[in-house]
C-alpha cells in the first residue's frame, strides 16, 4: 500500500469517527430528551397523588388517630403533621425535598425513606424475577406456538395464555396456595423475615412470583406470537424461507428481530401490572414489600408514604419504558 | 380502643380460600379443642413464634406513640412494663407498680414500684425513671386521653419507689388508666434512641425489622420466672395469611386471627382454638340529642326489635355471647343480674306507636367494613326490623368517610370497641353528657350524677351499689343497642401452653407461655 494510499485512508476516517461522535451525541441528547419528559411525567403522576388523596374524605389526623382521642387533639396532630396548610403549599415542599432523597415523615412520625427502606429492594427482586420469567417464558412459548402456525403446540399455547390471562392475580394465589402448600406442604404458605429485612428463605419467593407471573405470560406470549405471526409475513421473511432454511432459523434469526419492539413494549407494560398485581399477591403471602406498605398507607390517608411508594414504582417504570423505547428505536433505526 | 382500620382488601379472597378448605376439610365435631391448654408443669426453654396483625405504614416504635398495629403492641408490651396491667379476677393488677393507695379524695394515689424491679441493663428502676415516662405519655398529642385529668406537672415522685399522681377530680378508678401504656423508660431517653431503649419487661428485644422482631427472655425480670427462650413477632397484614402460616407450621400462634380462620381450622385436630370472650363491642349508635331516636321508647323498641342469638350466630359465625345493652362487658363488676332483654316485637310496635314513631319513612343506618361482620351486622338488623314494620335501608360508607361524617353525628349506625373490660371505661368517654366520644349525643342527669358516685366514692359497698345503678340506666336509656359481644380468637399449634385468656389488650400476655414437649 502506498503512503498516498494510507493518508486517503486516515483522512477519511477522521469524517467518519466525528459523524460518528455526533450520532452518539444525538442519541445521548435524544435519550435526555425522553428521560427529561418521563421525570416531568413522573412530576404530573405525583401531583395527581397528592390530588387524588386530597379528595378522598377524612385525613391523616383523622385516620391515625386513637379512640380516646379530642376533636382538639386530633386538630392539634393535624398541626403538627403540616395537614392545616393547603396541598398546593405542601405538593411543592415534599417535591423539593424529593432529589435529596427526603420522601418526608410518615402520619405516624417514621422517615418514610426507613419505611420503604427494606420493602422496597424486597419487590425490586420479587419484581425483577417475576419479569424475567415472564420474559422468558412467554419467548418461549410464543415460538414454540409460531413455529407450526395453526398447529397443536400453536392452539394449546393460544388457548392456555386466553386462560391466564383472564385469571386474576388472587385467584392464581389461592389455587398456588392450596395446592403447593396446605395440601402438599411443598412450599412455606407465607413469607417470614430475616432479621435484616429480606425473605427468609428463597422457596418463599416461589408462589409470589408464580402468582404474579402467570397471567403476564398469558397476555405476553400473544404478544410474541402475534408479533412473528406479523413478521412472517414479510417479505424478507418469506425469502429466508424460500431460500430453503430450517424453520428455526427463519424464526430465530430472521423473524424474531423484526418482532422485538412489539415484544418489547409488551414487556415494558407488564411492568406496571407486575408492581400494581404486587399489592394483592404480597398482601396473600405476607411479602415484605412495597404493596403491603401501600395499602396501609391508602388507608391512613398517609400522603408522604403513598407518594413515596409511587415515586420509587414510577421510577421504575419509567426506566422499563424508557428501555422499551430504546430497543425500538435501535431496531427500527437500523431498517430505515 | 384503637383497633385498626383494616381496608377489606381481604374479604374476597380470604372467604374464598375459607370455603375451599371447609370444603375439603370434610370438617366434623368443629367446636372441640384438641389439647388442654394449661394442663402440665411448667417447662423451660424454647422459642414461641407468634403472627400479629399490623400494617408496614403504621410501624411505630414509641412506646409512648399511637400504635396501630397489634404486632408493634405486642412487642412493646413485652419489652416495657407498664405500671399495672388487666387482670382476671381483679380488672387491674400490678405489672411495674406491685401497691397503689389513694388519699381520702380519691384524688392523690400512691403508687409504689416493684420491688427488684430493673432495666435490661441492670439499673435499677427509679421514682424519677417512671415521672419522666408518665410525663412523656402525658405530652404525646394522644395524652389527654391516656392520662385524662392528670396533668404533666402532677406527676412527681416521693423518694425512690414512690410515684405519686393527682388527679384534677376524685376518681376511684384511676389505676384503671395505667394499664395500657404507661411503659417505662429510662429517664431522660432520646427521642432517636427510644426504639432501641432497655425496658424493664420479661423480655429483651435482640432485634426489630420491618414489623418483626426477636426477643430473649430476661431471666432477671421482677414479675416471676419467664419460661420461654425467645419470642419471635410476625407481623401478617391480612389475618388470612397468618392462619395459612399457622395451617402450615411456620408460627405457633395466630394472634386474634378472627372468626373466618377459625371456621378454616376447625376442623384441624392439631390446632387449639382459643376464644378470649368479650373482646369486640359492635353496638349500634342511636341518636339521643334530637331526630327520631331522641324518644326513649322508640330506643327501646328498637332493643326490643332485635334478634340477639340470630345476630350472633350468623354475624359472629357463634363465635360471641348475648349481650344486654350495656358496654363494659368484660369488667369483673358488670351487672348480671339485670334481666337480659330478649325480643319482644309486640312490645316494641306498642312503644312505638305511643311514641308516634313515623313507620312510612326509611331511616338509614350508616356502617363500615373497619371489621369482619360490621356490615352484616347492620344488613341483619335491617332485616329483623321489617318485621316490626321499621323500614331501615344499610348504606355503607368508607371508614375515612364514616369517620368524618358520621361518627358522633349520626342518627343510626354501627360502631366499633375493642377494650371492654371497664363499665366506667365506656360511661367517661362516651356517656356522660360532653363526653370526648359521646357518640349518641347522650346527655342524662341521672346518669351523670351516678357516674360522679361512682367515681367520687371511696367506700367499696357504697361504690358497687352506684356501678350496679350507673349500669340500669345506661340498660334503660342511652343510645346503645349492644347486642352482642365478639369473641377474641386466637389459633396456637397443640404444644403451646397458658395462652393469654383476657379480650382487648389482655391478647398480649405471653410472658407465662410455655412449649409442651
Amino acid at each position: 500500500m502506498s503512503e498516498a494510499a494510507i493518508e486517503g485512508a486516515e483522512a477519511a476516517a477522521a469524517p467518519a469517527a466525528a459523524s460518528a461522535l455526533r450520532r452518539s451525541l444525538r442519541a445521548v441528547g435524544r435519550t435526555g430528551v425522553v428521560l427529561a419528559k418521563r421525570a416531568l411525567m413522573l412530576a404530573v403522576l405525583l401531583a395527581v397523588v397528592f390530588a387524588a388523596i386530597e379528595l378522598l374524605p377524612g385525613d391523616a389526623a383523622s385516620a391515625t388517630s386513637e379512640r380516646g382521642e379530642s376533636a382538639a387533639d386530633t386538630a392539634a396532630r393535624r398541626r403538627l403533621l403540616g395537614l392545616d396548610r393547603p396541598v398546593w403549599e405542601r405538593f411543592p415542599d415534599w417535591m423539593t425535598a424529593l432529589p435529596t432523597g427526603d420522601l418526608g415523615t410518615s402520619a405516624r412520625g417514621e422517615h418514610v425513606t426507613d419505611l420503604l427502606a427494606a420493602p422496597f429492594p424486597n419487590t425490586l427482586l420479587l419484581g425483577a424475577t417475576a419479569f424475567a420469567v415472564t420474559l422468558a417464558a412467554a419467548l418461549a412459548l410464543g415460538c414454540w406456538a409460531a413455529l407450526r402456525p395453526g398447529g397443536t403446540a400453536d392452539r394449546i399455547v393460544g388457548f392456555a395464555s386466553g386462560i391466564a390471562l383472564a385469571l386474576p392475580e388472587f385467584v392464581v394465589s389461592i389455587g398456588l396456595l392450596l395446592v403447593l402448600s396446605l395440601w402438599t406442604g411443598w412450599l412455606p404458605a407465607v413469607t417470614l423475615t430475616a432479621p435484616d429485612g429480606s425473605p427468609a428463605s428463597w422457596t418463599m419467593l416461589v408462589m409470589p412470583v408464580l402468582a404474579l407471573t402467570v397471567p403476564q405470560i398469558g397476555w405476553n406470549a400473544r404478544i410474541v406470537r402475534g408479533a412473528l405471526a406479523d413478521q412472517a409475513a414479510a417479505p424478507h421473511v418469506a425469502a429466508a424461507r424460500l431460500d430453503g432454511l430450517s424453520p428455526r432459523r427463519v424464526l430465530l434469526r430472521h423473524a424474531l428481530p423484526g418482532a422485538w419492539p412489539a415484544i418489547a413494549t409488551g414487556a415494558a407494560t407488564s411492568t406496571g401490572m407486575l408492581l400494581g398485581g404486587a399489592v394483592v399477591v404480597e398482601t396473600l403471602f405476607n411479602y415484605p414489600g412495597l404493596g403491603t406498605v401501600l395499602s396501609g398507607a391508602v388507608a391512613d390517608r398517609d400522603t408522604p408514604v403513598i407518594a413515596g411508594v409511587v415515586a420509587c414504582t414510577g421510577a421504575v417504570i419509567s426506566l422499563v419504558l424508557l428501555c422499551a423505547d430504546l430497543v425500538r428505536a435501535r431496531t427500527l433505526g437500523a431498517r430505515p | 380502643m384503637n383497633w385498626t382500620r383494616r381496608q377489606a382488601l381481604w374479604a374476597g379472597g380470604g372467604i374464598g380460600a375459607a370455603a375451599l378448605l371447609s370444603a375439603c376439610g370434610g370438617g366434623t365435631d368443629a367446636a372441640s379443642s384438641p389439647a388442654d391448654s394449661a394442663g402440665g408443669t411448667p417447662r423451660k426453654g424454647g422459642t414461641l413464634r407468634i403472627g400479629a396483625l399490623g400494617r408496614a405504614s403504621a410501624i411505630t416504635r414509641d412506646p409512648h406513640g399511637v400504635q396501630g398495629n397489634e404486632s408493634d403492641y405486642l412487642i412493646i408490651a413485652l419489652v416495657y412494663d407498664t405500671l399495672t396491667a388487666p387482670g382476671v379476677k381483679d380488672n387491674t393488677v400490678g405489672r411495674l407498680a406491685s401497691a397503689w393507695k389513694p388519699s381520702d379524695d380519691l384524688k392523690t394515689w400512691r403508687f409504689t414500684i416493684a420491688e427488684g424491679a430493673a432495666f435490661h441493663d441492670g439499673s435499677p428502676v427509679t421514682a424519677d425513671d417512671v415521672v419522666w415516662s408518665l410525663r412523656r405519655l402525658r405530652n404525646t398529642p394522644a395524652g389527654p386521653g391516656r392520662l385524662p385529668g392528670i396533668k404533666a406537672e402532677n406527676i412527681t415522685a416521693d423518694g425512690k419507689e414512690t410515684v405519686v399522681l393527682v388527679s384534677d377530680d376524685a376518681n376511684a378508678e384511676l389505676p384503671l388508666l395505667t394499664r395500657l401504656s404507661t411503659f417505662v423508660l429510662k429517664k431522660d431517653t432520646a427521642d432517636k434512641e427510644v426504639a432501641k431503649a432497655p425496658g424493664t419487661g420479661p423480655f429483651k428485644l435482640d432485634w426489630y425489622r420491618n414489623g418483626n422482631a426477636r426477643l430473649l427472655r430476661n431471666d432477671k425480670w421482677h414479675g416471676g420466672q419467664v419460661h420461654l427462650d425467645a419470642i419471635e413477632v410476625t407481623m401478617f397484614e391480612s389475618p388470612q395469611a397468618m392462619a395459612n402460616a399457622l395451617l402450615g407450621g411456620q408460627i405457633d400462634v395466630a394472634s386474634n386471627v378472627g372468626a373466618v380462620a377459625a371456621r378454616t381450622a376447625a376442623s384441624r385436630k392439631d390446632i387449639q382454638l382459643v376464644r378470649r370472650p368479650d373482646d369486640m363491642a359492635m353496638p349500634i349508635v342511636m341518636r339521643t340529642a334530637d331526630g327520631p331516636f331522641a324518644d326513649v321508647k322508640v330506643r327501646e323498641a328498637m332493643k326490643l326489635v332485635v334478634d340477639r342469638e340470630a345476630m350472633v350466630k350468623q354475624v359472629l359465625s357463634g363465635y360471641g355471647t348475648v349481650a344486654n345493652d350495656i358496654l363494659g362487658t368484660g369488667d369483673p363488676a358488670y351487672a348480671k343480674d339485670i334481666p337480659q332483654r330478649r325480643r319482644d316485637l309486640a312490645k316494641a310496635k306498642k312503644l312505638l306507636e305511643e311514641a308516634k314513631f313515623d313507620f312510612s319513612k326509611t331511616y338509614e343506618l350508616i356502617t363500615t367494613e373497619d371489621i369482619p361482620g360490621l356490615a352484616e351486622s347492620a344488613t341483619l338488623f335491617a332485616n329483623q326490623a321489617r318485621e316490626a314494620d321499621v323500614k331501615i335501608k344499610v348504606v355503607k360508607q368508607e371508614s375515612g368517610a364514616f369517620y368524618d361524617k358520621t361518627w358522633l353525628k349520626g342518627e343510626l349506625y354501627t360502631n366499633y370497641w375493642g377494650t371492654n373490660d371497664s363499665v366506667v371505661f365506656f360511661a367517661s368517654k362516651t356517656m356522660v353528657t360532653g363526653a370526648g366520644q359521646n357518640e349518641a349525643g347522650w346527655s342524662d342527669s341521672q346518669f351523670d350524677g351516678t357516674y360522679r358516685k361512682v367515681i367520687g366514692t371511696a367506700d367499696k359497698k357504697a361504690r358497687a351499689a352506684a356501678l350496679r345503678e350507673l349500669q340500669q340506666i345506661e340498660h334503660e336509656k342511652s343510645g346503645y343497642l349492644l347486642w352482642g359481644m365478639a369473641d377474641g380468637i386466637d389459633l396456637a399449634g397443640s404444644k403451646v401452653r397458658n395462652l393469654p385468656k383476657l379480650p382487648g389488650y389482655g391478647r398480649v400476655q405471653f410472658e407465662n407461655v410455655w412449649l409442651a414437649r
